[in-house]
């Protein structure tokens, strides 16, 4: 069967096509900022050593990760909904979900980066007279942090691949969009193609920047 | 918040989401059958000598890894049949997309743990006349293999987790009836509450798996590759 | 006597940086060469030239009276030569090699790490891959130690195996690099024993070392190495007791804390 390929009718709709590039880079730098932030308490919680901080950190963990970004994502747009005290729309389920799966990928980023330092380390800083909370953010998070950043990039990768899940829900990101171009112009190929590349795009260069840093962090140490 | 829980509802109909929890095993088992063979052979291509396999294969990996599984899915659900006349249902465009998708990480995983070993035991191997593929077959790889398992958990993990975009394309897995059942009881709090446990149920225990594995390859200082 | 390697205007460089200039050795059949030289001298990257692990960037070796490889030119005295992957896979599988690091494959058994070559080189039945995997593992005295795994043996125990899963290859020609180096002094003496006894059942080896006294007493050629060119060689007398050169002499004035009987530095 001979198709003919036709990218014009997807660059004629290329408005739409920006307005999902916008919403998917918006949901990913919001989830991420979230992530990231929310992840460093969740981790210090997780590893305190108050079982009413560390045990509710480990099952949010545990149960974050072990579910479906999917499922997690349906859950507070169907499911929350009904027990919620506000209204939420399809870009605060996504945010929600994405965000909470995020921040519990992170906080095991924090920990394994916070472990990876040497006990030296803490123990040249306890012995110039450091209380814990200077060991922590002159000696160790300078260390760690430099170590935890391919971690991060790589989780943002994650991140960003994972917002084409708000589709699902009806959110205007790039996929939906293109769900969208495709019914109106019957041209799925075309699309997802143009679409595929988009988020290669976007991504490919992170994964190399991700590699580059690897190999030069190996070097130093 | 006067909630009133029912879980009822949702047991009345759990046969049907114990169905659904089947087809997500199958697909899953079905895309690991195939990815990671698929897998090792794109690993060996990309560690070859040569440019013209290397380059073309480490690009094929890439733009598997940095797109979107979902819009991979789509891209063969609804292109396949245009491009090549076949119709193809929900369930084989999964286990396709997944198989693809899948062995591009278990490439990595491949790689990683065959880079991961110590040029010397190539050179022991190379030095009593072992050619380059003896060298692979005997010393590199049952060593590397021993390195990846925690890795290759993870993907399947995270593979287990990515099937669940098969929903989308209406094959009824676990979350696909868990949306049909939420839509028909109109108590989607419980049913997606209890889909969510379910997946837990099986993919937490492999987590803990991982990481008790990790902890004695670790203690005897034999590594891991991610 | 027979002249079992022959190397001719052997050069080797890593892109620009010229490694060995210009080698010419002939080592006879039983001899035992001891090479010396300070650290990037070149004497490791000669060795493993030996054995095709490195490609000679030109010159031409002969093992056993027959040259390795073809030759494609002389042109201003540099010998070009081709090489097919098959022909030096059969060289390596008749030359032995043991190195600083042992390497061992760590997932076999000291018996699996010795049935390793004549079971998947030489393609030898199982028994018979049994029985030398028996003989040389007793050879090294190690037959008590046959099921251990690597990481269970010590490093001098380690060592005796690698000697052992080379010489189950029954080859002509033993290469040690720097052997003893990665051994805690202790272990030295077990591992420089077993090597001792394989020259006095006249095996031919070429041995990298830096331990002179053994170098003296189980020699019966030495040459030092220096930045890639033979600069003295002979009999462990003239080179470790009486050297010409005053390269040799700082070098063995730097390793003074080796015993040498005799030693006349000055």
């Amino acid at each position: 069967m001979e198709h003919i390929w036709d990218f014009e009718s997807v660059f004629t709709n290329w408005r739409l096509l920006l307005i999902g590039l916008g919403n998917t880079v918006l949901l990913a730098v919001v989830c991420l900022g979230i992530g990231l932030f929310l992840g460093l308490f969740i981790g210090a919680a997780r590893y305190s050593k108050n079982r009413l901080l560390n045990v509710p950190a480990s099952v949010f963990v545990e149960v974050f990760r072990n579910t479906p970004a999917l499922v997690q994502i349906m859950w507070f747009f169907f499911a929350f909904p009904i027990i919620s005290p506000f209204r939420i729309d399809s870009f605060t389920a996504a945010t929600l979900g994405l965000s909470l799966n995020t921040a519990a990928f992170c906080s095991e980023i924090y920990r394994a980066g916070i472990q990876s330092i040497h006990r030296g380390q803490w123990e040249a800083a306890k012995a110039l007279g450091m209380r814990y909370g200077e060991q922590m953010r002159r000696v160790i998070l300078p260390q760690a942090m430099r170590r935890m950043i391919p971690a991060f990039m790589n989780r943002a990768i994650e991140l960003t691949k994972m917002t084409s899940l708000a589709s699902v829900i009806a959110f205007g990101e790039l996929v939906h969009q293109a769900k969208t171009i495709s019914t109106i112009e019957f041209n799925p190929i075309e699309t997802y193609t143009v679409v595929g590349l988009i988020f290669f795009i976007m991504i490919w260069p992170i994964a190399i920047a991700v590699r580059g840093l690897e190999r030069r962090l190996s070097r130093h140490e | 918040m006067g909630y009133e829980w029912d879980f009822g509802v949702v047991f009345r109909d759990f046969d049907l989401l114990l169905l659904g929890l089947v087809n997500t095993l199958k697909v899953t088992g079905l895309a690991l059958l195939f990815g990671v063979p698929l897998g090792l052979i794109l690993a060996l291509l990309r560690l070859s000598r040569h440019g013209v396999i290397r380059i073309p294969v480490g690009i094929v990996i890439e733009f598997l890894r940095s797109t979107p599984p979902l819009v991979q899915l789509f891209w063969l659900f609804f292109a396949l049949p245009i491009l090549t006349g076949i119709n193809i249902t929900p369930f084989i465009a999964s286990v396709v997309t997944f198989s693809f998708q899948s062995s591009a990480f278990f490439a990595e995983v491949f790689r990683g743990g065959i880079v991961s070993i110590e040029k010397g035991q190539w050179e022991a191997a190379k030095a009593i006349g072992m050619d380059r593929g003896q060298s692979m077959r005997r010393v590199i790889l049952p060593q590397a293999v021993k390195r990846m398992i925690p890795a290759f958990l993870e993907r399947v993990i995270e593979l287990m987790k990515t099937t669940t975009l098969v929903a989308t394309v209406s094959y009824a897995d676990l979350l696909y009836e868990a949306n049909t059942i939420a839509q028909a009881t109109f108590r989607p709090l419980e049913v997606f509450t209890v889909a969510a446990a379910m997946y837990f149920a099986v993919l937490f225990p492999v987590s803990l798996f991982v990481r008790r594995l990790e902890r004695r390859l670790g203690r005897t200082g034999e590594g891991t590759v991610h | 006597m027979t002249e079992l390697l022959k190397i001719e205007n052997l050069n080797k460089s890593f892109g620009a940086l010229e490694v060995l200039k210009g080698i010419d050795l002939t080592v006879e059949k039983g001899e035992t060469v001891v090479i010396l030289g300070s650290s990037g001298s070149g004497k490791s990257t000669l060795l493993r030239c030996v054995n095709f692990m490195e490609i000679p960037t030109s010159g031409r070796i002969a093992i056993a009276g027959k040259p390795v490889g073809t030759e494609r030119s002389r042109a201003s005295g540099r010998i070009q030569v081709d090489y097919r992957e098959s022909e030096l896979i059969g060289i390596r599988a008749t030359v032995g090699m043991v190195f600083q690091h042992f390497n061992l494959f760590p997932h076999m058994t000291a018996f699996g790490n010795v049935m390793e070559g004549p079971r998947t080189v030489l393609k030898l039945p199982r028994g018979e891959c049994e029985a030398r995997a028996e003989t040389y593992l007793s050879k090294v005295g190690l037959a008590d130690k046959m099921h251990s795994y690597p990481a269970h043996l010590s490093g001098g125990q380690q060592q005796r195996v690698a000697i052992a899963r080379a010489l189950a290859m029954e080859p002509q020609l033993m290469l040690f690099d720097e052997a003893t180096s990665a051994l805690d002094p202790e272990l030295v003496g077990e591992v420089l024993q077993t090597i001792r006894s394989l020259a006095d059942e006249g095996m031919t080896m070429l041995i990298v070392t830096h331990e002179l006294g053994f170098a003296y007493s189980v020699a019966s050629k030495v040459l030092f190495l220096s930045d890639g060119v033979i600069l003295e060689q002979g009999a462990p007398d003239d080179v470790l007791v009486r050297p010409k050169q005053q390269r040799t002499r700082d070098f063995l004035r730097g390793h003074a804390t080796y015993k040498l009987p005799d030693l006349a530095i000055t």
